[in-house]
């Protein structure tokens, strides 16, 4: 594992530590709607972003909005289309299940369980084919890995040699089920060693880990080496999303939150806690600016339904 | 623009229309690719892409492993990201594999993206009965006309299936492609210039007086020989080809049914929620009801049964007994 | 004898087939097994061959003609100089041997 230098090290905080209060903001608001939250799962994001090329693109599934900003998205514009307002990446109309914005290289989120995984195979067969050095990370967590689309598209995608990193961002639980519960692999990285592509599992807390294992795996795919695939192993801080029933004990949580990848990294960064404070009024005041920014936009026009349908 | 004449038509086979626009397509425009399974060297399961591999190579002309749900949605991920994919689902019964990528994502993005991303993505598949059982022999083609976002195509002879795949590889969203098993015997006259058929446009098949018998694919060459028998007994039937299930032309079954005033609606796949229902209740939101009958598949699985077979899917006896039948209920004023 | 190869039914459900290539020109003889033409369909190539030896008298099409089932497609004789007849109900049937490939 090579180590982010300071300079990085303190983007990466700040990027998580801006995921966690968006979200945060966001969950409290009575008007967000249905949301899935990466609170413990930031550092997969983070980590992953930190080695990713401005036109290298990222996929993910319905847990979108902690990639999306880790990835660079604005986050007025990611707010306001959470809030379904007009002045949001898709004019309100995708949400946080489907929110997109390529030009900053967040090609999309697809609310279906896996129903990303081989769009994501072929905007790297687009990529590959346009002889651009472009890669393609497609993100999804365990509860998609029991999907045939999952094994269909890791075969192709092997097969190919398409310049695509199958990253499973595993926080141990599909809402209720336990990922060991659903799956027979005893590491879902098995998942891609079957067909014959680099394969590890890495613990997914760790942020100069996920950067550093990415960043070269991302390498390799870049020089033609075909697919990889990286299961992060996270912690689900919250229940599945803002609606669903928390399975896990008080204690149980309480355990989980020892483990939050944003101290972990505060700590190995051994700041202070003004430093801390600083770096939270900072990221609290983007969150204030985002959310300002979408109140003030209206909704979309009625007289807009229709359009765009074909 | 060239001064040279148009080529002549040329009498060809369906398959070969269908290889005759892909070809083309392929030629002036390099996004486009064939995906599929037996695409390649084998040329396609009806040979409609002979040819197109040793010309255009692996790179374009893919051959798949038996996964139509990566397949159609690779598809729809090179589709958004820019090229032209078609994807070649050997059987419709197994388009329901792919059915995810395709309504859940290729006919949402340009929807839920305002218009950023769209995929231009061509499902091509092979519907209908002849033989081969119970999960080889459906037509789908109504479940897909109420999906907002996709383009239903339907050719009924080889001229229309070389301007329909024209249209559809250069159409901008998801546009599925509808064949069918028994049309790939009969040849036709193609011509090559004719240019591209815009969707949404029925054609008048056979000119008549009586009634108006609505059909798309296979079922319109039925549809002919019925209306043949039927002039014999003093029975003159209007046949329209609807060429596209969606957008459906009501212009052109409005204009024929005023004339008319009877309506006949003629498909392979179920009655229930079927084409022919779609077609009548737009028709007579606009102008009222009409004596009507929808003929389609009897309410049974297609067995591979040759009986049974027969028994399911319209013949001409079939659509000669209900014309005579409507219109006795319904004689003209 | 006059005889004529009339278009074979290969292939269930097919009415009409597109001449790919004559292997002989009239005059030329045939012994059994000699391939006479090939046929396309729409599914598949049918190689019709002699069944029987005779002289290539006329060919009612070219490469790239379309013809029915039941059409005549060539006309044969046992001798090289017999005079054929314009009418053609007088004409047998040509023994062939076909194959689908």
């Amino acid at each position: 594992m090579t180590p982010l230098d300071p300079f990085d090290r303190l983007r990466a905080l700040r990027s998580m530590m801006q995921i966690r209060a968006f979200e945060t903001a966001l969950a409290k608001r009575k008007d967000h709607g249905f949301q899935l939250l990466s609170s413990g799962e930031e550092a997969v994001a983070v980590g992953l972003s930190m080695v990713l090329r401005a036109d290298d693109d990222l996929l993910t599934g319905g847990r979108s909005i902690g990639p999306a900003l880790a990835r660079g998205v604005d986050p007025g514009a990611l707010m306001a289309e959470l809030l379904g307002r007009a002045a949001g990446l898709n004019g309100g109309r995708a949400g946080r299940g489907h929110l997109s914005d390529p030009r900053s290289g967040f090609f999309g989120a697809h609310a279906v369980v896996g129903g990303n995984i081989s769009v994501a195979a072929g905007v790297a067969l687009a990529r590959k084919l346009s002889l651009s050095e472009a890669v393609v990370v497609i993100m999804f967590g365990d509860g998609a890995c029991g999907q045939g689309v999952l094994h269909e598209t890791l075969n192709i995608a092997a097969n190919w040699r398409l310049p695509l990193l199958f990253l499973c961002n595993n926080n141990g639980l599909s809402v209720s089920t336990p990922w060991d519960a659903a799956m027979a692999t005893p590491r879902l990285s098995d998942l891609g060693a079957t067909f014959g592509m680099p394969a590890t599992t890495i613990d997914g807390l760790d942020v100069e880990l996920v950067a550093s294992t990415a960043g070269e795996a991302i390498a390799a795919i870049r020089k033609g080496g075909g697919p990889a695939f990286i299961e992060a192993k996270s912690i689900r801080l919250r229940s599945h999303s803002t609606t669903a029933r928390e399975t896990r004990t008080r204690e149980a949580l309480a355990e989980l939150e020892t483990h939050c990848p944003i101290s972990a990294l505060a700590a190995r960064m051994k700041l202070s806690p003004d430093e801390i404070a600083e770096l939270q009024r900072t990221v609290d005041g983007a969150v204030d600016a985002a959310e300002r920014f979408a109140e003030a936009s209206g909704y979309p026009e009625p007289g807009d339904v229709l359009t765009h349908v074909q | 623009m060239s001064n040279s004449p148009a080529p002549k038509p040329r009498k060809m086979f369906f398959r070969e229309a269908i290889a005759s626009a892909v070809r083309a397509a392929m030629l002036e425009d390099p996004t486009v690719l064939v995906m599929g399974q037996d695409v390649g060297s084998f040329g396609g399961s009806y040979r409609e892409f002979d040819g197109l591999y040793r010309e255009f190579g692996a790179d374009r002309v893919r051959d798949m492993p038996v996964a139509e749900n990566a397949t159609i949605g690779i598809g729809a991920g090179a589709a958004a990201a820019g090229f032209r994919p078609l994807v070649c689902i050997t059987y419709m019964d197994f388009l329901m594999l792919g059915f995810d990528p395709l309504i859940n994502y290729a006919a949402k993005l340009r929807y839920k993206t305002a218009g950023a991303l769209t995929a231009p993505l061509v499902v091509k598949t092979t519907a209908g009965a002849q033989g081969q059982g119970v999960a080889h022999s459906q037509c789908l083609d109504a479940w897909l006309m109420s999906v907002p976002g996709i383009v239903v195509a339907a050719p009924s002879n080889p001229q229309d299936a070389f301007s329909l795949m024209a249209q559809a590889l250069r159409h901008d969203g998801p546009v599925v492609y509808i064949d069918h098993k028994r049309l790939f015997p009969s040849p036709g006259e193609v011509s090559v210039d004719a240019g591209l058929q815009p969707f949404g446009v029925a054609a008048v098949r056979r000119r008549g007086e009586d009634v108006t018998i609505i059909s798309h694919s296979y079922m319109v060459q039925v549809a002919l020989k019925a209306a043949a028998r039927l002039a014999e007994a003093g029975i003159s039937c209007e046949v329209i080809d609807l060429r596209t299930l969606a957008p459906l032309d009501v212009d052109t079954i409005e204009a024929s049914l005023r004339r008319t005033g009877r309506l006949v609606t003629l498909e392979e796949g179920q009655t229930t929620c079927g084409v022919g229902a779609e077609v009548m209740a737009q028709v007579f939101s606009r102008m009222g009801p009409r004596p009507f009958v929808r003929i389609g598949a009897l309410p049974a699985p297609v067995s591979s049964n040759p009986v049974y077979e027969a028994l399911c899917i319209p013949d001409p006896e079939r659509i000669c007994d209900a014309v005579t039948a409507l219109l006795k209920n319904a004689p003209p004023a | 004898m006059i005889y004529h190869l009339t278009v074979p039914k290969a292939v269930p459900g097919v009415e009409e087939i597109r001449i790919l290539e004559w292997h002989g020109e009239p005059g030329a003889r045939f012994e059994p097994g000699d391939m006479i033409v090939e046929l396309e369909t729409h599914k598949a190539i049918v190689e019709v061959r002699a069944d029987q030896p005779g002289f290539l008298r006329m060919v009612m099409g070219q490469p790239g003609d379309w013809i029915s089932i039941d059409d005549t497609l060539a006309v044969f004789s046992d001798a090289a100089d017999e005079a054929v007849p314009a009418d053609a109900k007088d004409y047998s049937e040509l023994t062939v041997a076909f194959e689908v490939t």
